[in-house]
């Protein structure tokens, strides 16, 4: 228990003698009614059960932040990591700015920003391991390390990156709202250590003394529809046309002249030269990600068209051909890969189960779930596919049983590429959040199947010129897909006031080569499929051509997805939070000095001995219990 | 929980387990906070913060304090003595008693070969008073060089020198309570929010309660320019300009306080005939503040009931830093702005205890600002110390900056330097390396051992940091704060007082001259040679220091007698007419011709380079580079420079660029900001081989200041920009 000083200065103490009952978005400011039963439930800390002596302990509780005095000394930032002990690449508060005009009559605007406690918390909807919690008490948004595997997806969703993966340690931390702090009656440490008079907290929209203002937005601010975060501003000298970052992304903030609200907007200060970058491009973190959706739709895809063949003729034949078990080997091979390379690329691999946690919010939980039922399908499918054509008495059953694996594969195959495309629709990643996402998807299912369908066939000999016309008809469309995905998703992009704009113009500068080799790629696939299709030239030339093809563009695709997204985040500094200098740090080996707060990637064992441990240590009730709350929540 | 949760997930919290608290003043700059350093079980410090009840900060602190506590575990820290015959040679760790000799053998031998003023000492800003005074007596009374001075000459110099030209003594008479109270701020070459922020934080609750009219004056646009009511964009060095045609409208429009005048100053004819030649229209076209600003600023400041200036090192660090100091001094004394409540010219101090080694360390004079000049005072000081007063030289000898040049020169052969890197810290650092190589013996006594002075030592001296070490320091608004040790210095390394002592024992065979081993009874003695003067101390003991979080000096042992309790701010000087240091109590009025000796940008160095300081670093990054929560905020050296200059060259966000100036070159990383004009750059001072290497650092006629921020360089983009990140690299390597 945290203990308090005699002698608090005044400015450290909290002050709200009285609350408002709604807040700006309309949702009640006390976060449980009166007679709810969680006021009832003991407030724990550290073990330490907490008498309620903070009247205010259920209302909605957020940070105040006075943008006019912000001096960016860092004090907030360093009072918050000097409490929760931090090392130098996490922070769980930081402070970035924005500036515009032009000298002397230059503005620069400073935010110091943590997490907001949002009323819509995407990051606990988000959290495959319900590492998050809500808590009625000051309606904080806490998050447990200890139950987090590390796999990143809060700081995706969050708008304000207020979440922090911990590179080395493989978790995420975030602010706690200092609550040990707020229970004996003090302002977080943040805003107690403030020396410009900027930062303050209390029950939100409160105003504090001296201040008149409870804005919800300033420059530079992403926008606050998406999770209505629970901070209130004060901005009153007015602000330059445009507000420039100072990190090195490519986006500023300009006045909108009706509004007088500031939009995002592409800052194209880098020129418009167009760059390979291929080694940026293929060697990024998210490569895990490029080699799961890849296999992972490929197979999915795979498996559907070839399950076709109950119904459908030139799949049919296939079924009862040789290609049949190389094929449903290499999917086992090219899923297990794929899922392989997406869980070790988690911070704690071992953790892996907890991907089902919370099936009631998470995108993840439930493409996880979908993905693994449908390995799961496909696993039984392939065994008793083995059993199913040798003349004995049990390959009755082995079909049935086939059938139902099969069942259980198709559901897991939509379920899981359902939500494998809605996990990328993430409203604070304009560049993903649009339907392009799905046709990729698919697209990349359908080029990338029929193309292992056709192989396999033809390494088997055991292609047929309907099947070899089926097959570039399903490769015809996902092409076609991808084509007019790619254009509309453009033009939203071109003409868009979001950060999706600033990642199309990276997309087609500094990325700009592999963008064009892309489209010419697809180009050449679509022609290579027509020549194929039509002229019945199923050769191992022109299949070896349009693998390269469809291979290398499917690639070239993802990674730019993974690459070029720009989120709607808070402006980084010139060296803090700019993951341009973060990089170069890693680059030229700056970052080899802790005390440049640039840290590398760790290497994220699977470690037996916890997996173990944790299945030694859970009882029979505990683990009925997390069973029942993966679906109660 | 919200959002379907049944089951509360566990909250858990840092608990760092302190179990005791410890009080210390902060030993980065001169604010003077009052910190507590908290210890674990283990008796590790593991946290800081501010004390709620100590008047200066009020229970803040900086991002620089918050972290202290990680100091005392940092990289680099000396452990054991260490001796070698050259420098460039290996070092032998080496016990104390060898070390101590071979100092003492070596001083005596130069000191007999080439003369007692051919072995210098360079001390600090850094050390305790305790400390500044043993040494002092030490240097003055034993070793008797008159070449000894403190690295206050890089900051403090044209405060000390101005304060004495105007008033009569060095003392700023002003406190921070006088925020509280004025109608008008000038900041003449201050940044607060990035050099002094606790202090900001007074001025900014000051400012919440009354608003009053800020006026900065400053090149760049930095963030209290920003907040200014008025900014002047002065051209670099020519302030003296401005506050003359300040003066000049003042003057003109009958403005200033008559009364005040005759009473307490002498000098106002010649003050007028001089200001009369800067009419707003003359000045404007050389300061580059327009004439009507001029006027109107000159009447927002005369008008004001109570007005006052602040300044720091944009006024220090220019060839005329004395004068800009009179000059500030000038404008509050024509408007009766000097010893009222809001009315006040304060020096806005540099380090720690830049303060007490302007009152104590008799590098400049004798203790409690006595001058060797001045036979009375050689001779108390003799009869005390109990030396003969012939020893004491009648004038003093050189300052840090003029030492190095005598070095160069071959008149200076051996150096004892404490606690300060030059190397990293005097302008052109090209020159301080060459004269460092010659030096036939150099002891550097630091806290590291990886300082870069170090690097040309001939023994290694490990001395304790900050609360390692027991006694006193002097903030900027003359505040004598205590600093108790919270650990012991690691391994073998020793507090400086305790080397003080013991090298003291070796020139003081005879035990002629008295050395208390406690800083205590050192506080003691020295109280009793502060009776009665300026800086009077005499009331004071480290328990009521300590007991009222600090007490502003004067405190006499009168109003200790008296049980009058020292108040918990608000304390100035020169509050009774004709008060001054000066025989008659008046203060003068010294007018200000203003010669144009600045390197200005030519053609060849077409750009102005301003340096300057960063919040998240102290000094020559030594303590805050190794600290990755100061640190990260910016590790490697960089330049603001305007997006339309960086146009022209090329330039991008993050692309390394090479400075060139008449002196040597640097390789920083540039990004582009309007807060500079086309024709300026501002580069941080912090980092070692950058800055400096570039300065001219011209010196100040009365102060022998350098000035770091006027010089001119030139810029080239860097075709190979992976070496020359490779490069700068090399150079954090410290």
């Amino acid at each position: 228990m945290l203990k308090r000083r005699e002698n608090e200065p005044a400015y450290a103490l909290l002050n709200d003698p009285s609350s408002q009952a709604q807040n700006h978005y309309g949702h009640a400011i006390d976060t449980v009614q009166p007679d709810d039963p969680l006021r009832q439930q003991s407030f724990v800390i550290n073990d330490d059960e907490i008498a309620a002596e903070n009247p205010n302990r259920y209302k909605q509780h957020g940070f105040y932040f006075d943008a006019d005095n912000c001096i960016a000394c860092h004090a907030c930032e360093a009072a918050c990591s000097e409490k929760n002990d931090n090392p130098a690449h996490i922070s769980f508060r930081s402070v970035g700015f924005v500036e515009g005009g032009t000298y002397p009559a230059y503005q620069r605007l400073n935010i110091s920003m943590a997490c907001n406690h949002c009323d819509d918390p995407v990051c606990l909807k988000g959290c495959p391991t319900r590492a998050y919690t809500k808590f009625a008490e000051y309606g904080a948004v806490l998050q447990d390390p200890d139950i987090c595997f590390g796999c990143g997806y809060c700081t995706w969703v969050c708008p304000y990156n207020a979440p922090q993966l911990d590179p080395v340690k493989g978790q995420v931390t975030k602010c706690n709202m200092c609550v040990d702090r707020l229970e004996v009656g003090l302002k977080p440490a943040c805003v107690s250590a403030c020396l410009g008079n900027a930062l303050d907290f209390g029950v939100v929209e409160n105003i504090p003394e001296n201040r008149s203002q409870a804005k919800t937005e300033i420059p530079g601010f992403p926008r606050t529809d998406i999770t209505q975060p629970n901070i209130r501003f004060q901005q009153t000298r007015t602000p330059q046309r445009d507000m420039n970052r100072v990190d090195q992304s490519p986006v500023k903030y300009h006045r909108d002249e009706h509004s007088e609200s500031f939009k995002p907007v592409v800052d194209k200060a880098q020129g418009s030269e167009r760059s390979w970058n291929l080694a940026k491009l293929l060697g990024s973190h998210e490569n895990a990600h490029i080699a799961f959706t890849l296999s992972a739709q490929a197979v999915m895809a795979a498996f559907l068209i070839m399950l076709s063949g109950y119904g459908l003729e030139p799949m049919q034949s296939y079924q009862s051909s040789n290609a049949m078990l190389p094929v449903q080997l290499l999917m086992i091979v090219l899923m297990s890969f794929g899922l392989f390379k997406l869980n070790m690329h988690l911070g704690k691999p071992h953790r892996f189960y907890r991907g089902f946690y919370n099936l009631r919010h998470s995108p993840v939980s439930r493409e996880i779930a979908g993905v693994s039922a449908f390995y799961t399908g496909l696993l039984g499918y392939s065994l008793f596919a083995l059993f199913a054509v040798s003349d004995n008495g049990f390959a009755v059953y082995a079909q049935y049983l086939q059938i139902v694996f099969a069942g259980i594969a198709v559901l897991g195959a939509i379920l899981g590429g359902y939500y494998m495309y809605r996990l990328y629709r993430i409203e604070a990643r304009p560049f993903w959040n649009h339907w392009y996402t799905a046709a990729s998807f698919c697209s990349s299912g359908l080029t990338l199947g029929s193309l292992l369908l056709g192989l396999v066939a033809l390494a088997t000999s055991s292609m047929s010129q309907q099947l070899g016309g089926f097959l570039m008809v399903l490769m015809a469309i996902g092409l076609l897909l991808e084509i007019v995905g790619l254009s509309s998703h453009a033009r939203s992009l071109r003409s868009s006031e979001s950060e999706g704009a600033a990642s199309f113009y990276l997309q087609t500068t500094r990325f700009g080569n592999a963008y064009w080799l892309r489209n010419g790629l697809l180009l050449l696939a679509l022609v290579l499929t027509a020549y194929i299709g039509f002229g019945d030239e199923h050769t191992l030339f022109a299949y070896s051509l349009l693998t390269a093809s469809v291979f290398a563009s499917n690639i070239i695709s993802r990674a730019l997805f993974y690459v070029v997204v720009i989120p709607t985040t808070m402006p980084g500094a010139f060296f803090w939070k700019n993951a341009g200098f973060e990089e170069h740090a890693r680059e030229v080996g700056l970052a080899d000095m802790p005390q440049m707060g640039v840290a590398y990637e760790g290497h994220h064992a699977f470690r037996f001995d916890e997996l173990i441990e944790t299945i030694r240590t859970t009882t029979m009730k505990q683990k009925y219990a997390q069973l029942r709350s993966i679906f109660t929540g | 929980m919200l959002f379907g949760r049944k089951q509360k997930n566990p909250i858990k919290i840092v608990d760092k387990g302190i179990v005791e608290w410890k009080y210390a003043t902060c030993g980065y700059c001169s604010t003077g906070c009052a910190i507590e350093v908290g210890l674990n079980e283990d008796g590790k410090p593991v946290s800081s913060r501010g004390v709620a009840e100590a008047d200066v900060n009020r229970g803040k602190l900086c991002l620089k304090g918050i972290y202290e506590h990680e100091l005392f575990d940092s990289a680099g820290r000396g452990t054991v003595p260490r001796k070698r015959e050259h420098w460039h040679e290996e070092w032998q760790d080496t016990d104390w008693d060898t070390a101590l000799d071979v100092s003492h053998d070596e001083i005596r031998r130069i000191q007999e070969k080439y003369g007692r003023d051919s072995f210098a000492i360079i001390s600090t800003g850094q050390m305790l008073t305790e400390e500044f005074y043993t040494l002092g007596k030490l240097t003055r009374g034993l070793i008797g060089t008159n070449n000894y001075d403190g690295n206050t000459t890089l900051c403090m110099a044209s405060a000390v020198s101005g304060y004495k030209r105007s008033f009569g003594s060095d003392g700023p008479p002003g406190c921070y309570e006088d925020f509280e109270h004025t109608d008008c701020l000038i900041a003449w070459g201050s940044n607060l929010p990035e050099q002094h922020p606790i202090i900001y934080w007074r001025m900014k609750e000051a400012q919440e309660k009354r608003n009053f009219p800020l006026i900065v004056v400053d090149p760049r646009v930095t963030m209290l320019a920003q907040f200014a009511d008025i900014h002047l964009p002065i051209t670099p060095g020519t302030d003296v300009v401005l506050q003359n045609a300040l003066m000049h409208v003042i003057f003109d429009e009958n403005l200033e306080d008559s009364a005040y005048i005759a009473a307490n100053t002498n000098g106002i004819e010649e003050l007028r005939e001089e200001v009369a030649k800067y009419d707003p229209t003359t000045a404007a076209k050389i300061c580059g503040i327009d004439e009507d600003t001029i006027r109107s600023v000159a009447r927002v400041f005369a008008k004001a009931d109570a007005a006052m200036s602040i300044w720091t090192m944009g006024i220090n660090q220019s060839t005329h830093g004395s004068d800009g100091v009179v000059g500030i001094n000038n404008l509050s004394l024509i408007t009766g702005n000097i010893g009222k409540p809001g009315g006040t010219s304060l020096s806005i101090t540099g380090q720690c205890n830049a303060m007490g080694t302007r009152e104590w360390s008799s590098c400049s004079g004798l203790p409690n600002y006595r001058a060797l000049e001045n036979e009375q005072d050689r001779k108390e000081i003799a009869e005390f110390w109990n030396i003969e007063e012939s020893f004491l030289p009648e004038k003093r000898g050189m300052f840090q900056t003029d030492i190095y040049h005598a070095i160069e020169a071959g008149h200076i052969k051996g150096l004892w330097l404490i606690a300060t890197n030059p190397l990293s810290s005097l302008p052109n650092s090209e020159r301080v390396r060459r004269a460092m190589q010659k030096l036939e013996f150099c002891v550097v006594q630091d806290c590291y051992q990886d300082t870069e002075s170090a690097q040309y030592a001939h023994v290694y001296l490990p001395a304790g940091t900050w609360a390692e070490k027991e006694g006193v320091m002097t903030n900027t608004e003359r505040r004598v704060n205590l600093v108790k040790p919270i650990v012991e210095p690691p391994g073998e390394a020793k507090p400086d007082l305790w080397v003080f002592n013991q090298m003291a024992k070796r020139f003081n065979k005879d035990n002629r001259v008295s050395f208390p081993d406690k800083a205590a009874d050192i506080f003691i003695e020295m109280a009793g040679i502060s009776r009665g003067r300026l800086a009077d101390i005499s009331g004071m003991s480290h328990d009521l220091i300590e007991k009222h979080r600090g007490v502003q000096w004067p405190y006499t042992e009168e109003q200790l007698g008296n049980n009058e309790q020292p108040p918990p701010g608000g304390k100035r000087l020169y509050t009774e007419t004709a008060s001054f240091c000066y025989a008659d109590g008046k203060a003068k009025l010294i007018p200000l011709p203003f010669i144009d000796n600045n390197e200005v940008p030519d053609e060849k160095f077409p750009i102005w380079l301003n340096t300057g300081r960063l919040v998240e670093h102290w000094h020559g990054r030594t303590k805050t580079g190794k600290i990755g929560n100061n640190n990260k905020y910016s590790p490697i050296p960089f330049i603001e420079i305007n997006p339309d200059l960086a146009a022209e060259l090329d330039l991008q966000r993050g692309e390394y660029v090479r400075l060139v100036s008449r002196r040597s070159d640097a390789v920083v990383m540039a990004t582009p900001t309007q807060r500079v004009p086309k024709n300026m750059i501002f580069l941080p001072f912090h980092f070692h081989d950058c800055a400096n290497r570039l300065t001219l650092g011209l010196l100040d006629p009365h102060s022998r200041q350098p000035a770091y921020k006027q010089s001119a360089v030139r810029i080239e983009k860097l075709a190979d920009q992976v070496a020359a990140a490779k490069l700068s690299m090399e150079m954090r390597a410290f």
